[in-house]
Formats: C-alpha cells, structure tokens, sequence
C-alpha cells in the first residue's frame, strides 16, 4: 500500500524525519530510531511502560498514531542524561532502590517528571493519582514513592 | 495493526463529507485512545480514518457562554480537568476527571471522542447526562442539538449518522443543584466500572427536587431512571427514602451480568450507590 508518509519532528532535542506507515504507533517509530526505553508491554495503554512525552505530556506510545508526532516535540528517556549525567528523578530512583528488574523504570520515571513539572512539592495523593496508570510487577511501589519525594526535595 | 489510509481534512465540513453513511470501516479518529484498542483487538478493521486534528484548534476550545459551559469536541479530558472555568462552575466534572483512567490516557483522549464511542462503562456520559448537558451535532444536512442522555441506542451504539460528528457538548449552568458521579469498581480500583451512577437535583427546604438519576456500566447503555426520579421528587433526604428510592432503581434498571459481577450482585450496588450518591451530592454541594 503506498500509504507511507514523511514526518519531520522533533526527537529528544534533534530535528528528525522518518517515513511512516499510519497504522504505525509512536513505540515502533522510536524503535527505528534505535530507541527501546518505550516498551509496549500491555499495549491498552495501563502499565505505562511506554510512555513517552509529547510536546512535554505523557502519552502511551502503543495507544498513539506515529504519524501523529508530525510537527511535534517527542522526549522519551534516553534522552534524560543527555549530558552523561542522570536527572534528579533517575538518581533518585536508584538512591531508593525504586525498582528490581527495572522494565518499568523508563515510564516511571517519565511519568514523574510530568508529575514535578505540575506539582514541585506533590502530597501522597498527587503521587498515587499520576502514578496509578503505571504498574510495577516486582511491586516496588514504596521505594518508587519515596523516590518521588527525594526527588521533589532536590527538584 | 492491519494497514488503512488516513486522511486530515482541513475543515469540519470536508470532515464530513469525507465520512460515509454506508460505510462501516471509514470512521473518524479524535484521541484513538479507545478505537486503538478496538483495531488491536481486531474488533474495528478500519479502511480509512478521518484524522480530525487538523480542525482541533477551532473545536478544543472550553468556553463560558452567557452562564452554560460550552466544551469543544476536541478538547482533551486533559483540558477539562484543568480548565479554570470547569473547576470553578463543575466541580463534579473535574472530580470524575481524576478517577476516569490514567493521566497518559486523558492527555490524548478527546471529549467527543468519549461522547460518540458509546461504551458503557465509560465515565464522562453519565456525568455530563446528569449535567443536563447537550451535545452539538454536525452533519450533511447541518447541525443539530441533542441532549447526552439521548445520545445511545445501544451497547457501543449511538443514534448518531456515520456521517454526523460531535462538535461540542453545552452543560447548563448548575444554579445551585447538587451533583455526583460514583463508580464502582469490583477488582481493581483502576478497572472498568461495574456500575456507574450520577445524579443531580436541587435541594430546597429540606427536600429533593427535579432529580436527575442516570446508571451506566452495569446496563447495555447509559440509562436515565425515571422511576427513581419520582420517587426521589420531593423526597426528604433520610434512610427510608433513599431506601425506596434503591429499590425502584433496583427494580427499574435492565442490568446485565458480565466480568464484573452477577446481575444481582449489581443490583444491590446499585440499591448501595445510589444512596451514597445523593449523600455525597450534599455533601460536595
């Protein structure tokens, strides 16, 4: 079917195209880019392992068109130490011990930031409320709350 | 997912006229949060999408006007939860906001989108259906308004032409009535609803009036309980009368079982939930 189309977008701070097909999803786009800290794990949009920031909200990567993107700015986790230096969320997660096999961990911590970036100094609820959409199966659920308040400490 | 086309039209009467009575698999695409998972499950084949983000600036706006509330289709649930004018006259629209999937979800998903899918057990119809609210329609013939509570025939069916899109849904000003939305969930707090109830009603001199009763997930679409209405119509709010008020619902709403739970099981839910709804509904005023 010649229904590729070409995007131009913006990807973890590079200008970037790509020719897409639009049944295509924003995780199997990121993976021609060699990027895989989106995971599609659940693919109905519940665990959060796919989640990645457009025009600096998150969204489930298995649940977005990529075509979608065109024009737009995309962050995924890779680009969080950009500069060979973890972000505050990320060192955070590792101080506490916010996770075991660490599958989760990208959208988590993507997550989190949206969560810092809306609410500095979030309350017990704000924290279940941003992250009830992202499952851990090694249930490392406290170690992942009391990262966000570190982090929200040195934010 | 099996490949389709997809097309942005620039305007909403090309969008309309892009879509196709007759034609099941050409389907318009707001969020895609819910038909991705119907595509995924092979439930929805699509031939052609009408992608409506092209029109979006014109059709997201959240917007007072004269003392309604007039939101926009495209506008995300996102937009919603966090406009100042929502938070201010809806409090109990934003409230349903925090409950109704997750905050990836309600960044993409769009109000039409939630209007038009006819699922249920979705959250926004019952609580815009209490509201009193009126969806704005467009099609080849024009507009037309219609209220939210008339807006399903059927399970994930609407009365709506494959050629019609929702354009915006209007909720009149509140002066003063009482609203909730509970929903009721039996596995997991985050699963989908085994019952729904919202209800509105002014609260004068002690007493109920002019109730608004709408029940969704538990019954094959979103359902106005007229019966309860009544029963409820000047009623005092106290144990006897919420009682009487559970049971006509219980006897009133067509409930079905699924994964949720048994029909009867729902059932005495429901007699539970609605109670605690109008109890709640004073209680946030």
């Amino acid at each position: 079917m010649s229904n590729m189309r070409t995007i131009n977008f913006t990807l973890n701070g590079q200008e970037v195209s790509a020719d897409i097909e639009p049944h295509r999803n924003l995780v199997e786009l990121l993976q021609r880019f060699d990027l895989f800290g989106a995971r599609e794990s659940c693919g109905q949009g519940l665990c959060g392992c796919c989640t990645v920031l457009v025009d600096g909200k998150a969204v489930s990567g298995c649940l977005y068109f990529a075509v979608w993107v065109d024009g737009k700015s995309v962050t995924t986790v890779e680009s969080l130490d950009a500069e060979g230096v973890l972000s505050i969320v990320q060192q955070a997660f590792i101080e506490c011990g916010a996770f075991q096999c660490g599958f989760c961990t990208p959208g988590f911590v993507l997550m989190v930031h949206q969560l810092l970036k809306e609410h500095p100094s979030p309350s017990d609820d704000d924290i279940r409320h941003y992250l009830s959409g992202n499952l851990c199966r090694c249930a490392a659920y406290p170690e992942i709350i009391e990262a966000v308040k570190v982090a929200a400490r040195r934010a | 997912m099996i490949p389709f086309e997809m097309v942005e039209p620039q305007s909403l009467q090309e969008a309309v006229s892009l879509l196709d009575p007759e034609e099941p698999t050409i389907r318009p695409v707001a969020g895609g949060t819910a038909l991705m998972l119907m595509m995924k499950a092979g439930v929805f084949q699509p031939t052609r999408l009408i992608c409506l983000h092209a029109i979006e600036p014109e059709h997201a706006r959240i917007t007072v006007s004269g003392e309604a509330l007039r939101i926009g289709a495209m506008a995300t649930l996102s937009d919603v939860e966090h406009d100042a004018n929502v938070a201010a006259r809806l409090p109990v629209l934003k409230r349903a906001m925090r409950t109704l999937s997750n905050v990836r979800v309600r960044n993409v998903a769009r109000v039409g989108g939630a209007l038009a899918h006819g699922d249920p057990h979705m959250d926004l119809p019952p609580v815009l259906a209490a509201l009193g609210a009126k969806v704005s329609v467009a099609g080849p013939k024009g507009h037309r308004e219609l209220p939210v509570e008339a807006l399903y025939s059927g399970y994930y069916e609407t009365v709506l032409e494959k050629n019609e899109l929702i354009t915006s849904v209007t909720v009149p000003a509140r002066n003063g009535r009482k609203a909730t939305y509970m929903k009721v969930t039996s596995r997991t707090a985050d699963d989908w609803p085994a019952l729904g109830v919202a209800v509105s009603f002014a609260h004068k001199d002690g007493t109920i009036r002019d109730p608004i009763v709408i029940v969704s997930a538990a019954t094959e679409k979103l359902t106005r309980m007229t019966s309860t209405e009544k029963e409820l119509q000047g009623a005092t709010v106290d144990d006897k009368a919420l009682a009487r008020a559970g049971e006509a619902a219980a006897a009133e709403a067509q409930i079905l079982a699924d994964a949720h739970g048994t029909a009867a099981y729902k059932r005495e839910l429901l007699k539970v939930y609605l109670r605690r709804a109008v109890r709640q509904a004073l209680a946030e005023g």
